[in-house]
């Protein structure tokens, strides 16, 4: 099978992820309240910040891991308007296979309509009970454990309300 | 009820507490630490008392690597270098930790002040307790205090990061207008998006 090869690399080039949606603060909170989910991670991200794509890995790490429990993952780009493509590029480059959003309209409007406690430090995380109560919020990027931790947490607190 | 509040209380703590230490400085406060001297680009130490105007005082949580910080830094030199002319006392403060961000380190920050033409100090916050103590998280972030030293102003510099032909609210600059006046600052918090500030373990 000499075309093997070609053919897989083809396959493997043309995964893209999908384009990011664009949202504001309400659509997030829309997907992060639509019922079904036991938790829901939301991590707010962007191509420009160091820390947000030294992070992802370990995001997505616990985002598949946990998905047969029923966590949903909202990823956001605060990258800018018309810089989609970028951020696709990089959701590609980590196997990124379902829909995310990127922002849209003024920061102080974003961020506030997020919560009121983020500063807007990227990354920042959110993470909500199967209920959409918000049960962690952080600034600044977080390790494997510690995110799983975090959201075994709030999994768990649907079975003790 | 009071039970109820009380068993509600730590987790909103717990959500409260993961944001900042302490939460971001009131309205109102006064200068958090003062008087720590920090080494400046000219490789003098100074405080942020020292640099205290007769009208006012600005102090920028600023960095060289973060992008954001990247995006208002002309604008943040102009206001700097035009309000420090007015009788506001500026001071630039990195509390980022260059192990992390090694374009934070003493002598990039010399580089870039002299590049950019920095008319105000930039300093070391070289623990980043003066940053905690500010309850700064992120860079740029801005606080203004008045003659009396009191925080008036505490937030972005202005609603557009990308664009400065598309700022619709100068934030910063209507507030220095204000406090070189001795007039109420107009809106006094707003928030932007921004790098987290890499402190020091």
């Amino acid at each position: 099978m000499p075309s093997a090869i070609p053919l897989l690399v083809l396959v493997l080039a043309a995964a893209k992820a999908p384009l990011p949606t664009p949202a504001d603060a309400a659509a997030v909170h829309a997907e992060i309240g639509r019922p079904g989910a036991s938790a829901v991670l939301v991590n707010i991200w962007a191509t420009w910040c160091a820390p947000c794509r030294e992070e992802f890995p370990d995001l997505l790490h616990v985002a598949r891991e946990l998905k047969g429990k029923g966590l949903r993952t909202v990823l956001v780009s605060a990258d800018f308007q018309g810089e989609e493509a970028g951020a696709r590029d990089f959701l590609s480059e980590q196997g990124v296979d379902f829909g995310t959003f990127i922002r849209t309209g003024k920061d102080e409007d974003f961020v506030n309509g997020m919560h009121g406690e983020w500063s807007g430090a990227l990354p920042a995380t959110f993470v909500y009970d199967g209920s959409g109560r918000l049960v962690r919020f952080w600034e600044g990027k977080a390790s494997y454990p510690v995110l799983k931790k975090r959201v075994q947490e709030a999994i768990a607190r649907k079975e003790t309300p | 009820m009071i039970r109820k509040s009380l068993f509600v209380l730590p987790l909103v703590l717990a959500a409260a507490t993961a944001a900042h230490a302490a939460g971001p400085l009131a309205l109102g406060s006064a200068i958090p630490s003062a008087d720590v001297k920090m080494k400046n680009v000219d490789g003098k130490d100074l405080s942020i008392a020292e640099v205290k105007g007769a009208q006012g005082t600005l102090v920028v949580f600023t960095c060289n690597h973060c992008p954001f910080a990247k995006m208002w830094e002309t604008r943040i030199v102009e206001l700097g270098n035009q309000y420090q002319g007015k009788g506001i006392g500026v001071i630039a403060v990195n509390a980022n930790d260059p192990k992390v961000a090694p374009d934070d380190g003493y002598e990039p920050m010399q580089a870039r002040a002299k590049e950019r033409g920095f008319a105000f100090p930039y300093v070391v916050d070289a623990t980043s307790d003066v940053a905690r103590a500010f309850g700064a998280a992120r860079t740029p972030e801005v606080f203004l205090f008045d003659k009396e030293g009191k925080l008036v102003y505490h937030g972005a510099v202005d609603d557009n990061g990308q664009d400065a032909a598309k700022v619709d609210k100068a934030y910063l600059k209507d507030a220095l207008d204000a406090v070189a006046g001795g007039k109420a600052v107009p809106v006094a918090e707003t928030k932007s998006i921004g790098c987290s500030i890499k402190f020091r373990s």
